[in-house]
């Protein structure tokens, strides 16, 4: 039976009607519609449905929408602010980080992930983090500079 | 269309009682991440979903002197491997959380879901096995504790009775266990399930080895402690000879089957090189 759940989803609140069964990540691509969230393995190895859970990466394609209700959600479309790219999807565009395109939205939504409780990891710390987001074009290599890219731009501003 | 009811207890009491009326047709949720999958892959089709979720306090991590360390079963991956007092007291839980799949997964999965599964290809049970962790199973009846080789039961089985819910898990104080060291083997990549995972745990006094704890994962249907090996060290001034002999006592304690991270004989092979050069690192740790 179907119940209401409300979701949050990059700072907008959607009240949706889901199957107990339904995983988040067939919620936020065909209950609203955001279909930048990727399905790859379904058995959280992939990392292409990565989104943000108040906060904490999150495979989405592990979690049932209803485990869900009440939370907030990001996802690749709420990288952008007021038109303008975030530094990291920038990045992936100048770097070469995102060639077929399959598994950036999870790449760039993990990469935010990681900035956002670390701007300035070690280049390990990048390593280990993107280890759980398969990419089967670029060779990771330009992935890691992508990610680099920002972490550099943050020492800038290194307080 | 998979249906089934999803229930949100929030206390331990509610869940046990919810878990006691739906008998075998409930299965619980802690983090979701292992149930998620199989009931997408129709492994499951439970009537009833009891997520722990929604109980609070339910994902403690406390150390004191006495009791050691105590862990709420609702605690992420991720909250053990960033508890500064997991880093300062069990270093082994460290090295061993810090390298469960990746930190996407750490988010999400529970240890006390991760126990459940009794999956033996995990790594916490492993390194937990080895410090001698125990397990509050908790019922409407009241509460049993059990040692981790007394929970883990078969292949994806454990002690767990109907009504059941494990509740905390308590490591008791690291005191003399100086001595520890993790290999997890992975050829293939980083975030892998081990070919091979080796825990040790040991008590040096004087140059004699007063006490150890050998467990080895991804050998056996459940993760297994390597009684027989510990035995070669037990009481002994330890040598390397000693060493190289507790390696192969060991291979001959695990059951390891073929599969596509490598064969029988391989990973029986890889315990006979692994388990000495664990023996060895915990060794050079104590020697500082």
């Amino acid at each position: 039976m179907k119940r209401r759940i409300e979701l949050t989803v990059n700072g907008q609140d959607y009240e949706i009607e889901v199957e107990p069964s339904k995983l988040l990540l067939h919620a936020l691509r065909e209950e609203i519609g955001l279909t930048g969230t990727k399905e790859g393995c379904s058995i959280g190895v992939c990392g292409a449905c990565s989104v943000m859970v108040d906060g904490r990466l999150t495979s989405s394609c592990l979690t049932l929408a209803i485990a869900n209700d009440g939370k907030s959600i990001t996802t690749i479309e709420g990288m952008v602010a007021d038109g303008e790219l975030d530094p990291l999807q920038q990045a992936f565009i100048d770097y070469g980080g995102s060639q077929c395109g399959f598994c950036t939205p999870g790449q760039i939504v993990a990469a935010k992930a990681l900035l956002e409780a670390n701007p300035h990891p070690s280049e390990d710390e990048v390593r280990e983090w993107m280890s759980g987001n398969l990419c089967r074009c670029t060779g990771y290599y330009k992935i890691l500079e992508s990610v680099m890219a920002v972490v550099k731009q943050h020492e800038g501003v290194k307080g | 269309m998979l249906d089934f009811e999803y229930l949100e207890p929030t206390t331990v009491e509610e869940a046990c009682t919810l878990l006691q009326s739906y008998g075998d047709e409930a299965v619980l949720m802690s983090g979701g991440a292992a149930v998620t999958m199989w009931i997408s892959q129709r492994l499951l089709a439970p009537e009833a979903i009891i997520s722990l979720a929604k109980i609070p306090n339910f994902d403690y991590v406390r150390f004191s002197e006495k009791d050691g360390l105590t862990i709420g079963a609702g605690a992420r991956h991720r909250d053990i491997e960033m508890s500064p007092l997991v880093r300062q007291h069990y270093p082994l839980l460290y090295e061993t959380f810090s390298k469960v799949a990746q930190p996407r997964i750490r988010y999400m999965a529970t240890i006390g879901g991760n126990l459940c599964t009794g999956d033996p290809a995990t790594d916490p049970g492993t390194s937990l096995m080895a410090l001698d962790a125990e397990v509050t199973l908790t019922s409407t009846e009241g509460k049993r504790v059990l040692s981790l080789e007394e929970f883990f039961v078969d292949y994806y089985q454990t002690a767990l009775k109907q009504g059941e819910v494990l509740t905390e898990v308590r490591v008791p104080p690291p005191a003399e266990w100086a001595g520890w060291s993790r290999i997890k083997f992975t050829p293939r990549t980083e975030e892998d399930f081990a070919t091979v995972g080796v825990s040790v745990a040991l008590k040096v006094r004087s140059g004699e080895c007063e006490d150890i704890r050998l467990a080895l994962n991804s050998v056996a249907p459940v993760i297994v402690r390597a009684h027989r090996a510990e035995e070669v060290l037990r009481g002994k001034r330890v040598t390397d000879e000693l060493v190289n002999e507790a390696g192969e006592v060991a291979a001959t304690e695990v059951e390891p089957t073929d599969d596509m991270r490598g064969s029988a004989d391989y990973k029986r092979h890889l315990v006979k090189v692994l388990v000495p050069r664990a023996m060895r690192q915990a060794l050079e740790r104590i020697d500082g």
